[in-house]
């Protein structure tokens, strides 16, 4: 090791040993890979008595979510990749953060079943990762958010505190839920090592279907009738580029049960033509991320989905795509000239959508400002509060939401 | 802090909610003194009864400022004793911020003020088609507020969840008097998920005064099926044979001999009389729900069930349920006093655990009767006792706690729904370990740092639990490390 290098990486050689490294160069960050959550507990104590900025890391595909700088350490999740245990009669599993996503759908499905969730870059994306960014693509509209899926966790916090929070059992409301805390808390507050999910059983009897316009608005009836209706809904999403639109159906229903026929009715009265579908799964939604393009996550009431998808068609000099939930969530990719993508972010933040609205930037193409990934979280105070107690020397993914 | 408010004090809490707001007569504290968790009674200074968010927050502020702790209280029916006021503190009762605000029926949203009735939430939007999901027994009198502070739930969380998937939004007056907003009407709000910590949380970290609740499409269809069975363990083995056909009820509920007979007493729902009753409700597109109805009845059968029932129609429907939901109550006519315990098993391990409770209440010459929301694990034992037999009452908490412990053991939790309060707070330190505790803690101090609201609840207190942690000791990671050591 160079002798320039700061003292505290010795000191991290000699402690750790082999589970350290180099990011990249010497003078990069350091790359900590523990074995297990003891040893993350040991590392992030050693950091945060010398005040050293951490980030974990489990696949690597949302670290700019949020923004964030580069840390002194990148706690690696890698070696923490065991499904520990699949209890499948009791429709729960428990798996370590580091674990990728497709590889816990693997396990899962010998018996079956699922954590009904379809997040981004299944294949490189861990389950910490997931779980510290809330990802959550169709499945939502049937299974509802991934919060709501996990239902205990163990977390390595700042000082080297390690906490189980919750437990093994669907139904448990013993103590403060910390796992709703940390889902979607981006590696602010603690270190996710091991997760604990509630399981649904893999659906049997699929149906896909698509319908196509060239404007989203052409939907906006049929949506709301399939709310309103009987209808099983799998999945509803809907993908719209320049000049054409595309709504994906999944039904969940026994080919016996008719639920096609309602379906192909109530498309044939909105005078739209329904077409059988391949399957196709979260590999569209990956596809928005290219690397000059800005991606964007927007909320809106389930009512305003059409409208705002057109409208995003309607800026000048930016190339706009867009895959939606019928809930509400749009993943935007837009592709211009810095200045003008800057711009439409401005404007959508600023009264373009409706009222309740809302914007986060997931990543920004180049020559972009990083402060475009500033928003003003609601109850800002009580966020700062929460940090202060979890990680009073701001050493975990420091830059994120503060 | 004083054993009574000062007549200043007084005089500023009247000025915010009025002469009839404020209740200090020592004769009318008494309603207030405890909740549906009668053993435990502690009158509070005063009760105060605002009607608006602004009222809350002059209280709140009034509270912090003159360091009074306080206790929210929607319609008194926990079963944990978290409304039981602290020693020396207010009383703020919610229950006449009872309106609804806004029902948008195409966004499948309704906002409510907390003191609006769980089932009311129900009626509102059911001429629209459309239901609140979550249905604690208690559904008809509970307020929205408390369920939010209990995360309650309820025979139908199995397929819906509880109450905290069910909140989308919500305005909280905080310890010191601040007021926010927590989630959104839409989904996924940026920064942290407040209400997901803030649900549950058992009126410690903050008052709810308005709520934003997602309704759902009513099924096209309801049905539920009854079957009769020679031993709880064939009941629970058709169980998990319907979760293995990967289907997911809308209930699934076990029933045992006695609380059948107790039920069936109370309010004659026509149950068959058997050993294990287990109730599958089914729900959503009718000819979807004849395909599943057909398969479940042929593992029931499979199993053993010696009769099956179907129920269809509205009335027999809610004959079924109020049998069910009536259990509690009816357990009074078995015994003079009885306590409901509260805990959670996985669901696979309900013969073997079964088997342990029967054990243990023969032991201590005590009768225990069962119901269970078998789906997801809740168990919800009824230990029966007489108060007039001196010790009896012990006997029956003691049993009562060791339930847990035996819950705790088979990997499951000390409450799935009745919340901790002050009932189950010394269970805690058997289900968390001491850095568990501390970290729940973490969040109770950047909510509440002066420790007013709702004091002395949930976590284990020397005073009321003696020093002894029962969890598994679990070292600090500089002691593990060997740079401190422990004395």
């Amino acid at each position: 090791m160079n002798s320039s290098v700061a003292s505290w990486v010795h000191e991290a050689a000699e402690q750790f040993g082999d589970e350290i490294s180099f990011a990249g160069t010497e003078a990069g960050p350091l790359l900590a890979s523990p074995a297990d959550s003891a040893q993350a507990a040991r590392m992030l104590a050693f950091a945060n008595r010398r005040r050293l900025t951490v980030v974990p890391v489990g696949g690597g595909t949302k670290q700019q979510w949020g923004r964030g700088v580069v840390p002194q350490i990148y706690l690696s999740l890698a070696r923490l990749d065991r499904v520990i245990e699949h209890p499948w009669q009791d429709l729960t599993c428990t798996v370590q953060a580091g674990c990728s996503w497709s590889k816990l759908e693997q396990v899962l499905a010998r018996h079956g079943q699922f954590v009904a969730l379809d997040p981004l870059f299944p294949d490189r994306a861990t389950v910490g990762g997931v779980v510290a960014t809330n990802d959550s693509g169709a499945l939502r509209l049937r299974y509802g958010g991934l919060r709501d899926l996990v239902i205990g966790m163990t977390l390595v916090l700042a000082d080297g505190i390690v906490a189980r929070t919750g437990g093994k059992v669907v139904k448990n409301v013993a103590g403060y839920d910390l796992a709703k805390l940390l889902t979607g808390s981006l590696g602010t507050l603690a270190v996710i090592t091991e997760v604990n999910f509630r399981l649904h059983s893999l659906p049997k009897y699929l149906q896909r279907f698509s319908v196509s316009a060239a404007d989203a608005s052409a939907f906006s009836s049929l949506l709301a009738s399939i709310r309103g209706s009987h209808l099983l809904a799998q999945t509803m999403q809907l993908t719209r580029q320049p000049g054409s639109s595309q709504l994906n159906i999944v039904l969940d229903g026994h080919p016996a049960a008719g639920q096609a026929e309602l379906l192909s009715q109530m498309v044939a009265q909105a005078g739209l033509k329904l077409e059988e579908a391949a399957p196709c799964g979260g590999v569209l939604r990956d596809s928005l991320f290219e690397t000059e393009a800005s991606v964007l996550k927007i909320g809106t009431m389930p009512t305003d989905v059409c409208e705002t998808v057109d409208l995003l068609q309607k800026f000048a000099a930016i190339e706009a795509k867009s895959i939606s939930q019928s809930h509400g969530l749009h993943l935007v990719s837009l592709l211009g000239q810095a200045d003008k993508v800057t711009e439409v972010i401005r404007r959508l933040r600023s009264g373009e959508l409706h009222p309740g609205s809302t914007v986060s930037v997931l990543q920004l193409g180049p020559g972009i400002d990083s402060a475009a990934f500033e928003v003003t979280p609601p109850a800002l105070e009580v966020m700062r509060a929460i940090k202060r107690q979890f990680d009073p020397e701001n050493i975990l993914s420091p830059g994120k939401f503060f | 802090m004083s054993s009574s408010l000062t007549s200043a004090v007084i005089n500023e809490l009247r000025k915010i909610v009025g002469e009839k707001g404020l209740i200090t007569a020592p004769s009318q504290l008494q309603t207030y003194e405890c909740d549906g968790l009668t053993a435990f009674r502690t009158p509070p200074l005063g009760v105060l009864l605002p009607q608006t968010t602004a009222q809350v927050q002059e209280i709140l502020r009034l509270c912090h400022r003159e360091r009074i702790p306080f206790v929210a209280r929607g319609s008194g029916t926990g079963l944990s004793g978290g409304a039981l006021p602290a020693e020396d503190s207010v009383v703020i009762s919610l229950s006449r911020m009872n309106r609804i605000l806004n029902i948008d029926i195409p966004n499948q949203q309704i906002t409510v003020q907390p003191g609006v009735i769980n089932s009311n939430v129900t009626a509102a939007v059911a001429p629209d088609g459309y239901f609140y999901a979550p249905d604690p027994s208690s559904q008809t009198v509970c307020s929205i507020g408390g369920n939010i502070a209990e995360n309650a739930g309820g025979a139908h969380c199995l397929k819906y969840g509880f109450t905290v998937t069910h909140i989308l939004e919500m305005t909280v007056v905080l310890p010191n008097g601040d007021v926010v907003t927590m989630g959104s009407k839409t989904l996924d709000a940026p920064g942290y998920d407040l209400a997901g910590v803030f649900i549950g949380s058992e009126g410690t970290l903050g008052i709810a005064t308005e709520a934003t609740l997602r309704i759902m499409r009513r099924p096209e269809t309801i049905q539920v099926i009854l079957a009769a069975f020679d031993s709880i363990s064939a009941a629970a083995q058709s169980v998990s044979d319907v979760i293995a056909t990967g289907q997911l009820p809308a209930a699934m509920e076990i029933m045992d001999r006695l609380s059948i007979e107790a039920a069936e007493v109370s309010v004659h729902p026509n149950y068959p009389a058997c050993e294990a009753l287990l109730l599958i409700e089914l729900d959503g597109p009718e000819a979807e729900v004849n395909l599943q109805m057909e398969a479940v009845t042929e593992i029931c059968r499979k199993n053993g069930a010696w009769e099956t029932r179907l129920a269809v129609d509205e009335k027999a429907r809610f004959l079924v349920w109020k049998g069910r939901k009536a259990a509690f109550a009816a357990a009074g006519r078995l015994s003079p006093n009885y306590i409901v315990q509260d805990g959670v098993i996985p669901r696979t391990s309900l013969p073997t655990v079964l088997e342990k409770l029967n054990a243990m209440a023969a032991a201590e010459g005590l009768r225990v009767t069962n119901v269970f929301h078998a789906g997801d694990g809740n168990l919800h034992p009824i230990v029966l006792y007489n108060r007039d037999i001196p010790g009896e009452e012990e006997r029956a908490i003691d049993l009562s706690l060791r339930i847990l412990d035996v819950c705790v053991e088979a990997g499951g939790s000390i409450t799935g729904e009745h919340g901790v309060g002050r009932e189950k707070q010394c269970s805690m330190s058997y289900m968390f370990s001491d850095p568990d505790l501390e970290t729940m803690q973490r969040v109770r101090r950047a909510f509440d740092p002066l420790n007013l609201a709702n004091p002395e609840k949930i976590f284990p207190t020397p005073r009321l639990c003696g020093e002894r942690s029962r969890g598994a000791y679990v070292a600090h990671p500089l002691e593990a490390s060997g740079i401190a050591e422990v004395f």
